[in-house]
């Protein structure tokens, strides 16, 4: 390490600390006892400050260039041709998601001080979080596709161990295992895609693979059709962890895990992570267009599905989940439309909104003795202030309206799916904008405004969260608040771009997109009219339906609705059956496929070996009979055989 | 007929078919041992025609034929003390009830 | 004395007759150790038949041969089992199960042999050339003296550790077993 040695040091250092705290923690913390927690939040505070020193240097002073930093720790598989090394890479990109994985991992460590802190398993929850962060951190800085297909599997693994933290809960050991299976779906994928780039490039750098694999295929070295294999791969590998249709069914179960984890892991970073490898993979995608409309259609696909189920489901955290997956859809659809850039804008302010509107649903719960179902809530808002006011701010932020910070990601994304001759996403974009504005205050209403349907045991308990708890929220409120200003304005042209552009601008050009400038009296302004309208509409239907402040004889009404699309509506509360379906399709099916097979195990492969072993046993038994143990009959035999080889010699050779 | 090797080795045959015979059909044990002997002297009977009337063996016949009375010797101490032992634990020399071979 | 060459009736040279006869007295005392009821006649039958075999190999013109084959087995073998006959003796009734029930198999597989031997010795042509007797007879001592002693000493001496084996063996074997409390220190240590 030479010049810079200090910023290499310190991104050593956001791998490190985590990792030390993990094994600190994990070594210890059982002996801290209640105070576990000191460790790990130290380790990831120095992060988050280190993070910033980092981000500061890559976005505001361009201390690296256009390129970033790279350089290499170790070289780590040199086997013959096959040459992988330990290299990091940090360019804007990856400052972006540190800003992101960094602040909202902070706050989720804090906000955990208080909400585990009656949960004896307490030091192996910090542990775990602080591997979490190492592994999301290596995903994150990761510089070639092996290292970080190593991450990728890390944060699988830690997000299943957190998923199944309650591990004596079997529902929470179901969801575990289930998050990982099928994400192990996708990253099989995803693992053929890097074998397939390195058959085929000889390298898994991700600066030579993104110049050569190109290359090849303008000069014919590799066909168009590998190009958009190798790319379909890869976004397997994204659909898995991404939670996109049709792997989507894992991550409504994963809010079996502790509130906080959700926060994390399956909102703001982990679930990103499909969507960071989209956007670092761009120069493949570029010269695989068909490969983007796949994108696109199975995220815009996801988002409406997600949506459409998020209406109806009446777990708090399950909500959110769907919300999540549909949001990320919007992440996808952006990708496929070629909008990088509002794509991880987006990335960015749904990290801080939905991070924070997890860790107000977990306040909310802990408020009401860790009961999930909104049924059994109601006009908490006056009980728990700033639980209500911070998940407002997230609420509208998700819902886009301006000037929060879903309003300037979700918009820019459907602007350019407009713009880039994508009518059909925007079409399908508008109406989940409509569907996410109706869930997110039907959310809001149930939990907050309506009439109370608390248990009366509970109802005199009711407290706000303590200060470890809300500050988080508040910082992350704010966040959510001001993201968009910040990052978004002025439009087509706010700092994010600047950060950005850059980076996808080649791939931009390549796809003929982009150049269009931005006309707020024009195309532009019609399009926000547009979103921000039809939000408006979900929340005001949200509104009279759910009886805010105690408005109307809402009980009837929702009935009334349910009643005239009863079809869709079960639909809607059964998930649309994927379920279900994965039920019949592997569980049933698969199960009766692999009940053949273990009949044709046991029935003719044992079969045949049992066989064999009965036919010697029984020939021996017969045999066993010559056996007399008498020495002459042996002798006798001895003579017999004599006998008959010396006739035979007699007959055969002699005449 | 004595300067006949034929003679000699049809003579060696029978006695070694007389010493077979008795070897699977004596069931005394010491009846087979000696029986056993009978086939040896057999085949050294052979032994030494063969040196006799071959003239490459120049002698060697009664050397293979030395060697084999040694071993027979050899042969009969151990095989007589191994009858013996059996003896002192079966109270019965006859080898049809030796028959522990087959468990 | 004045004998005539050959017997006067037959025609046969002395040396066919003495043949014959010890032929006759070898087959003849063979046959019946192998089927005599009395085990003690079996061994004098035995004795009697080593001592015609003797003779044969003294007509073969093998002298050394014959007096080891007195020496050997009249003197040592026989001795050895006539003493393990006795020693195996039990009282009354051994007469009647002389015969193993597979005699009669025992006896077609011996004939069977006896033919294919013979037949087989009458069908091959051997590489005879001398005339037994004399010349190598007289030969026979020094030659024999020489094979035994210089061309396979080695042998010899293989023999020779193989007959202490099997001594030591044989005391090992038929030593009674000795009472736990009889003061040895191993139960080997006295082989």
């Amino acid at each position: 390490m030479d010049t810079g040695s200090l910023d290499q040091w310190l991104v050593l250092a956001l791998l490190g600390l985590p990792l030390a705290g993990f094994g600190l923690t994990a070594l210890f913390g059982r002996r801290m006892g209640t105070k576990a927690w000191i460790i790990a939040v130290a380790a990831i505070v120095a992060v988050w400050v280190a993070a910033m020193y980092l981000v500061d240097q890559t976005l505001f002073q361009h201390a690296y260039g256009d390129g970033g930093l790279h350089f290499r720790l170790y070289e780590w598989i040199p086997a013959g041709s096959f040459q992988v090394d330990v290299n990091f890479g940090l360019d804007a990109l990856s400052a972006v998601m540190l800003i992101v994985v960094t602040s909202v991992g902070m706050l989720v460590h804090i906000y955990s001080v208080g909400y585990m802190a009656h949960d004896p398993g307490r030091w192996r929850f910090f542990a775990y979080l602080n591997f979490f962060m190492f592994s999301m951190l290596l995903l994150v800085l990761a510089d070639n596709f092996l290292l970080l297909f190593v991450a990728w599997e890390l944060v699988g693994l830690s997000s299943y161990l957190l998923i199944g933290f309650w591990y004596r809960r079997r529902s929470a050991a179901l969801a575990a295992k289930k998050a990982f299976i099928v994400n192990r779906v996708g990253d099989l994928g995803f693992a053929l895609g890097i074998m397939a780039i390195w058959t085929t490039v000889g390298t898994l750098n991700f600066g030579d693979v993104f110049t050569r694999l190109p290359q090849l295929l303008a000069s014919g070295g590799i066909q168009e059709w590998q190009m958009i294999g190798i790319c379909l791969l890869i976004f397997a590998g994204a659909v898995g962890k991404s939670a996109q249709f049709p792997l989507h069914v894992w991550l409504p179960d994963a809010m079996e895990g502790p509130t906080p984890v959700s926060a994390l892991i399956h909102a703001a970073t982990m679930v990103n992570a499909g969507v960071y490898l989209i956007a670092r993979t761009n120069p493949l995608f570029a010269e695989a267009p068909e490969a983007l409309v796949v994108v696109a259609a199975i995220g815009i696909f996801t988002a409406i599905l997600a949506a459409s189920i998020a209406l109806t489901q009446t777990d708090i955290k399950r909500v959110l989940a769907y919300s999540t997956l549909s949001q990320l859809g919007y992440m996808f659809a952006s990708l496929g439309v070629g909008a990088y850039v509002p794509a991880i804008f987006h990335l960015v302010t749904h990290g801080f909104f939905k991070g924070l509107l997890f860790l107000g649903s977990g306040s909310v719960i802990h408020s009401v003795d860790e009961e999930q179902d909104m049924n059994k809530m109601g006009a908490l808002w006056r009980r728990i202030g700033i639980t209500h006011v911070t998940m407002l701010i997230g609420s509208l932020a998700i819902a886009g309206i301006p000037p929060l910070a879903g309003f300037f990601s979700k918009d820019e994304i459907l602007g350019d799916s407009f713009k880039n001759g994508f009518i059909w996403v925007w079409g399908i974009g508008v109406v989940v904008a409509l569907l996410t504005a109706f869930y997110m205050f039907r959310l809001m209403g149930k939990t907050f405004y309506g009439p109370s349907h608390v248990d009366p045991h509970v109802e005199p308990h009711i407290h706000e969260s303590p200060k470890w708890m809300t500050i988080p929220l508040i910082l992350l409120a704010i966040a959510a608040a001001v993201a968009g200003l910040v990052l978004g304005l002025p439009f087509d042209g706010g700092l994010i771009h600047q950060w950005l552009d850059p980076l996808f601008s080649a791939t931009e050009s390549v796809l003929g997109h982009g150049g269009s400038t931005f006309q707020i009296a024009g195309i532009d302004g019609v399009l926000i009219l547009v979103s921000t309208a039809v939000a408006a509409f979900g929340l005001f239907a949200a509104w009279r339906l759910f009886g805010f402040f105690g408005i109307g004889p809402q009980a009837a009404r929702v009935a009334a609705v349910t009643d005239r699309f009863k079809g869709l509506y079960t639909a809607s509360k059964n998930k649309w059956y994927f379920d279900d379906l994965n039920d019949l399709l592997f569980v049933r099916i698969g199960g009766l496929l692999a009940a053949g097979l273990w009949w044709f195990d046991v029935h003719v492969i044992d079969g045949t070996v049992n066989g064999i072993a009965s036919l010697t046993q029984s020939s021996g038994r017969g045999l066993r009979q010559v056996q007399t143990g008498h020495v002459q009959n042996y002798a006798l035999g001895i003579a017999a055989g004599l006998i008959v080889i010396a006739l035979g010699y007699i007959v055969l050779v002699t005449r | 007929m004595t300067g006949n090797l034929d003679a000699y080795l049809v003579l060696s045959g029978l006695l070694f078919s007389i010493g077979t015979f008795g070897f699977l059909a004596r069931r005394n044990a010491i009846a087979m041992l000696m029986s056993v002997e009978l086939m040896v002297n057999a085949v050294n009977l052979a032994i030494v025609a063969f040196g006799t009337f071959v003239p490459e063996l120049k002698g060697q016949g009664t050397v293979i034929a030395l060697f084999v009375m040694a071993v027979a010797a050899a042969e009969a101490t151990v095989g007589l003390a191994i009858v013996i032992a059996i003896y002192r634990n079966r109270r019965t020399p006859l080898v049809d009830e030796y028959s522990s071979m087959r468990d | 004395m004045g004998l005539p060459q050959t017997i006067p009736l037959l025609g046969w040279s002395w040396d066919d007759v003495i043949f014959v006869v010890l032929s006759g007295v070898m087959l003849g005392s063979a046959l019946l150790v192998v089927l005599g009821r009395n085990i003690i006649r079996s061994g004098l039958f035995m004795i009697l038949s080593f001592a015609a075999l003797a003779g044969i190999y003294v007509l073969l013109g093998a002298p050394i041969v014959a007096a080891a084959q007195v020496l050997i087995y009249i003197g040592a073998i026989s001795v050895l089992i006539l003493f393990a006959i006795m020693l195996t003796q039990s009282k009354g009734g051994s007469a009647a199960l002389t015969f193993h029930h597979q005699a009669k198999a025992a006896g077609l597989a011996a004939g069977l042999l006896a033919l294919i031997l013979t037949v087989t010795v009458l069908w091959t042509t051997w590489p005879e050339a001398v005339a037994p007797g004399v010349a190598v007879a007289t030969a026979s001592t020094v030659v024999v003296a020489q094979l035994l002693f210089s061309n396979n000493t080695m042998a010899v001496e293989v023999i020779s550790v193989l007959l202490l084996a099997a001594v030591i063996g044989g005391v090992f074997l038929a030593k009674r077993e000795e009472a736990p409390d009889a003061g040895e220190p191993t139960p080997d240590g006295s082989a």
